[in-house]
């Protein structure tokens, strides 16, 4: 299997008054191809420090992140946004939709920031796979929470990135829409060979996970599966 | 773009507020331009005509073309590398005497006295004789036609109308050519005036022989700014033109700040998906411009039709380079109270888009 994305030997330090508060203790890390990884852990912990040096959002203290076998954490603020743009899609748990953009609108704003030409087959296709033909023109408001969630997914996948970051994204919704979600998200993660990373509190959607970590107090471990 | 056209076209009614906003701040700005280049022409239009560099006059006029009185001395010590001519000017009031109200078909005027080869004469082709006069095209909205009398307050002279000329007004009043005879006896007040004339028009460079020490040389746009009220008429209106744009320019950088900061959490995800800063500045600057560009088409509109339907009320007048350099500042001030939610923009940390 490939491994699309590797923490290693990162620490995170934040200065907190004059004391330095160590956020993550040495991490390694690795998700291959066609896993859907769960992160637990209480809030405070350092789930969300982890993801974000793992997303490339703020940089490690020590170590390094590398994407698709090539470093990604050293380069600069916007060449990893470059990056994130091609390489990472995000479902986030307000949904990472645009309110004035309808939900064909959210995928064809890829094509438009990274001037290329609308993959419409494809579009089609994740409509169908996700059950939102129906609602390729409404705004995200008009939504229910399952539908808006299964368009994130949708966006989240049109780009074709090589790993999925999923922030909650099951908070809002009942059990039966939270296990449809994640169903199809661990469908989308072995069929398109991505690996995903999803945070999360709820523990009933392990079962759909092939790793859990644990967070806690800023030390991760792997949890064996029951 | 994209983006950008979205909004506007999901927030109708939101972006339709402010549009009015800079819809009736542009219309205001440039019909207050209109206006006030209409009534700063009104009081030049005649000297415009002139064609002319320099105003020559006594210095003991103090600098009132009506106070000052030249003669052919004066005339002689000027040296031009152009042409030179005398100019007689004098306010008067003419009534029409075949009117059943005589008192309320007065009309305050400038009778202007030249030679009959001078350059400022409106219609080289008309002679000027006796009391045959070129009077202002205004007055024929007042009902006069060529061949017409008119009479003048304080004496029973009277003087035909013999030609129109166009954009002839003097200080707001239309102006009445008559030959530098006629003038002087109207002046004067008798049939053997002195033969003295108020002011030399100059096209070219002049010099005035060192041995006159009474005369003074006025470049024409000086002269234009001595006239009573005419500086202080352009200072206030451009005074008000110049604080509307700054003001829309606030009122709109406040509200697309507003606009902005409401959607802080949109575009910190919008970073976090790793969106550009320069695709989402570029897309609140485009916006703002959108929002003048349709503000400033509909105001201008709304101005033109005022100058159609108003035009022969007020004295309102198009000035194609005013209106350019004003569209230019609404967008360079635009420009600049976007920068405010761009500077925005670039603070939002991506990271608090993901929480946990």
């Amino acid at each position: 299997m490939k491994p699309l994305i590797e923490m290693i030997g990162v620490t995170k330090d934040f200065l907190q008054g004059d004391n330095i508060i160590r956020a993550l203790k040495e991490t390694n890390f690795t998700a291959y191809e066609g896993e859907l990884i769960a992160i637990i852990g209480p809030s405070g912990s350092g789930k969300s420090t982890f993801l974000t040096i793992l997303g490339g959002l703020q940089k490690p203290t020590t170590g390094r992140v590398l994407l698709n076998g090539r470093p990604f954490s050293e380069l600069d603020v916007k060449e990893k946004s470059k990056i994130r743009l091609d390489n990472i899609g995000f479902i986030l748990q307000t949904s990472n939709l645009i309110p004035f953009l309808t939900i064909k609108e959210q995928m064809v704003l890829y094509n438009k920031i990274t001037k290329t030409k609308v993959n419409q087959p494809w579009m089609n296709e994740l409509f169908l796979k996700l059950d939102v033909e129906k609602l390729k023109n409404k705004y995200p408001n008009s939504l229910s929470g399952g539908e808006r969630q299964r368009a994130a997914i949708a966006k989240a996948l049109y780009h074709q990135p090589s790993v999925i970051f999923a922030d909650e994204p099951t908070a809002s919704l009942d059990t039966k829409k939270a296990y449809e979600v994640v169903k199809l998200l661990a469908k989308e993660t072995k069929e398109q060979k991505k690996a995903t990373i999803m945070v999360t509190h709820d523990e009933r959607m392990l079962e759909f996970c092939d790793r859990v970590y644990v967070i806690t107090d800023g030390i991760l471990t792997e949890r064996p599966k029951a | 773009m994209f983006l950008a056209l979205k909004e506007l076209k999901y927030s109708k009614m939101k972006f339709a507020l402010i549009i009015a906003v800079i819809v009736l701040v542009s219309y205001l700005v440039y019909f207050l331009t209109s206006l006030a280049y209409g009534l700063a022409s009104s009081y030049t239009n005649a000297i415009e005509k002139w064609g002319s560099d320099e105003i020559i006059m006594t210095i003991d006029a103090n600098d009132s073309i009506m106070m000052s009185f030249m003669d052919q001395d004066d005339y002689d010590s000027v040296i031009t590398t152009g042409s030179k001519t005398k100019l007689g000017l004098f306010p008067a009031v003419i009534n029409n005497p075949t009117a059943d109200d005589i008192l309320g078909s007065r009309i305050d005027v400038f009778f202007f006295g030249i030679e009959d080869d001078s350059f400022i004469k409106p219609n080289q082709s008309i002679t000027l004789t006796g009391n045959k006069v070129i009077a202002d095209d205004s007055l024929q909205k007042e009902g006069y036609k060529i061949g017409d009398i008119f009479g003048i307050s304080g004496s029973t002279q009277t003087y035909e109308i013999i030609g129109f000329s166009k954009k002839t007004t003097y200080q707001t009043a239309p102006v009445i050519y008559m030959s530098l005879e006629s003038w002087q006896q109207y002046r004067y007040n008798t049939q053997t005036p002195p033969d003295l004339y108020s002011g030399i028009i100059v096209r070219g460079e002049s010099t005035i022989d060192a041995s006159n020490k009474s005369l003074l040389i006025y470049k024409t746009d000086d002269y234009i700014s001595t006239l009573p009220g005419y500086t202080a008429q352009v200072l206030t209106f451009t005074t008000m033109i110049v604080f509307l744009i700054i003001i829309v320019a606030f009122v709109l950088g406040i509200f697309i700040y507003v606009l902005t900061i409401q959607k802080t959490s949109m575009f910190g995800v919008m970073k976090a998906q790793g969106i550009s800063n320069g695709y989402i500045g570029g897309s609140v600057v485009l916006q703002t411009f959108l929002l003048v560009l349709i503000g400033i088409i509909l105001g201008g509109i709304l101005t033109l039709l005022t100058g159609i339907f108003l035009g022969d009320v007020i004295p309102f007048a198009v000035n194609i380079l005013f209106y350019v350099v004003i569209t230019a500042a609404f967008f360079l001030f635009a420009f600049f109270g976007a920068l405010f939610s761009v500077s925005a923009v670039l603070k939002i940390d991506p990271l608090k888009a993901i929480g946990g």
